[in-house]
């Protein structure tokens, strides 16, 4: 399917808060918008813009966006606090960071709010794939309840020095790769900091040839 | 933003439709010539300038037409990816060789070869066409050593949009001189 980018306006709905600095905010979608899971948007709220990935299913009646709150962003502080009924406008959809079924198992690794594309794409059916998150606190594990279906595993990986228990893989994302999956080829999405995306673009060069690498970096 | 991953600092880089390959892939010196050919026009139309909005806005589409070839070069047929690939079409093919046409009916007759150069839009259009030649015979070679003669509609069309921007680029350094009243130099033995 392609999708073309075009202009929309918008209201927000609701904002639910996931932790104490994330939060998902539901926006009115318009009539003719389309996208595929994975997708992001251009929101623009008072001359500021931001890039989003949508975390809502494209059949959803909704567009929903997770958002950290960061101090002094430039959009996040507004949406924080923006009240219901504000109108936003928005670009999209863009980017081609999207699902492609292939006879090789899925590896999706994520890094904070990286984790946005995977949510879209498992609320809109995507199953079996292996999920590798990576988050610096037990707090940003807010979407699990969404992958406890749709995933093989679910794997928080945290890195933080208090971490609980062996629910979680202790150590990075890349050091679970290191350790743990078995060699072979794989298609890896990886959606998160640069630095993440650099070592585990590495690590499939050296121990897991064969496989596809596509990349979204959040900032 | 960042424009730096790092991940092509081990002399590999992605492709597209996901394969890591080496930077020295037939494939990759066909879309890096892509890419400097797409830049000597972008150099074309800034010394151009805005005034010339009609040959300026002919040469950014043809830029855009660039891009879509090097996404479709970057990408393996088998890949779920074609699917988001447009490349270019006949129309894109028609495109260029009306514009051929309209421009040869505007200029005097050719009567021996020109030496390359004139005023300096003529010269980047020149440069751009020498560029284009090479950019064909890099896909060409990465053509013939990845499908033999097999290659799938979509490659065959951009070699095609290639081998007929080449003659546009002749005809269009041609224009340049013409437009800028700069008489052209023709070869003596």
């Amino acid at each position: 399917m392609e999708t073309k980018a075009e202009n929309y306006a918008s209201e927000l709905k609701e904002r639910r808060w996931l932790s104490n600095k994330s939060f998902e905010i539901t926006l009115t979608k318009p009539k003719n918008f389309r996208y595929i899971p994975g997708q992001w948007i251009r929101l623009s709220h008072h001359a500021v813009e931001r890039d989003y990935t949508l975390v809502s299913a494209p059949t959803d009646p909704h567009l929903a966006l997770c958002i950290r709150n960061i101090e002094q962003g430039f959009l996040s502080a507004g949406l924080s606090n923006a009240p219901v009924g504000s109108h936003f406008n928005f670009n999209g959809p863009h980017g081609y960071f999207t699902y492609r079924p292939s006879p090789r198992p899925a590896v999706f690794v994520a890094t904070g709010t990286g984790l946005a594309p995977f949510v879209s794409m498992a609320r809109s059916g995507v199953t079996g794939f292996l999920l590798l998150h990576g988050v610096n606190s037990t707090e940003d594990l807010y979407y699990a309840a969404v992958f406890k279906s749709a995933a093989k595993q679910y794997v928080p990986c945290i890195s933080e020095a208090d971490r609980s228990s062996g629910e979680y893989f202790q150590g990075r994302v890349s050091d679970y790769l290191r350790k743990i999956l078995a060699p072979g080829p794989y298609d890896f999405y990886l959606c998160g900091r640069g630095e993440m995306i650099r070592d585990v673009t590495f690590l499939v060069d050296e121990k897991f040839s064969g496989s596809l690498i596509f990349t979204e970096t959040f900032y | 933003m960042k424009i730096y991953t790092g991940t092509g600092d081990r002399g590999k880089t992605s492709l597209f439709s996901g394969q890591r390959i080496s930077k020295t892939d037939d494939r990759i010196e066909a879309y890096g010539d892509m890419d400097e050919l797409n830049s000597i026009i972008g150099a074309l139309v800034a010394s151009l300038g805005p005034e010339y909005s009609d040959p300026v806005e002919e040469l950014q589409q043809i830029q855009t037409d660039l891009f879509a070839i090097s996404a479709l070069l970057a990408t393996t047929p088998d890949s779920p990816s074609m699917d988001t690939i447009a490349g270019v079409g006949q129309d894109h093919i028609e495109f260029l060789e009306k514009s051929i046409d309209r421009m040869v009916d505007a200029l005097p007759e050719l009567k021996g070869f020109i030496l390359p150069g004139g005023h300096s839009t003529a010269a980047w259009a020149h440069m751009a066409r020498t560029v284009c030649r090479r950019t064909e015979r890099r896909i060409v070679r990465f053509l013939d050593a990845s499908f033999k003669m097999q290659a799938p509609d979509s490659y065959q069309r951009s070699l095609i949009y290639i081998n007929r921007l080449s003659d546009y680029l002749f005809v269009a350094a041609r224009y340049c001189n013409h437009l800028f009243d700069t008489p052209e130099k023709l070869w003596q033995k």
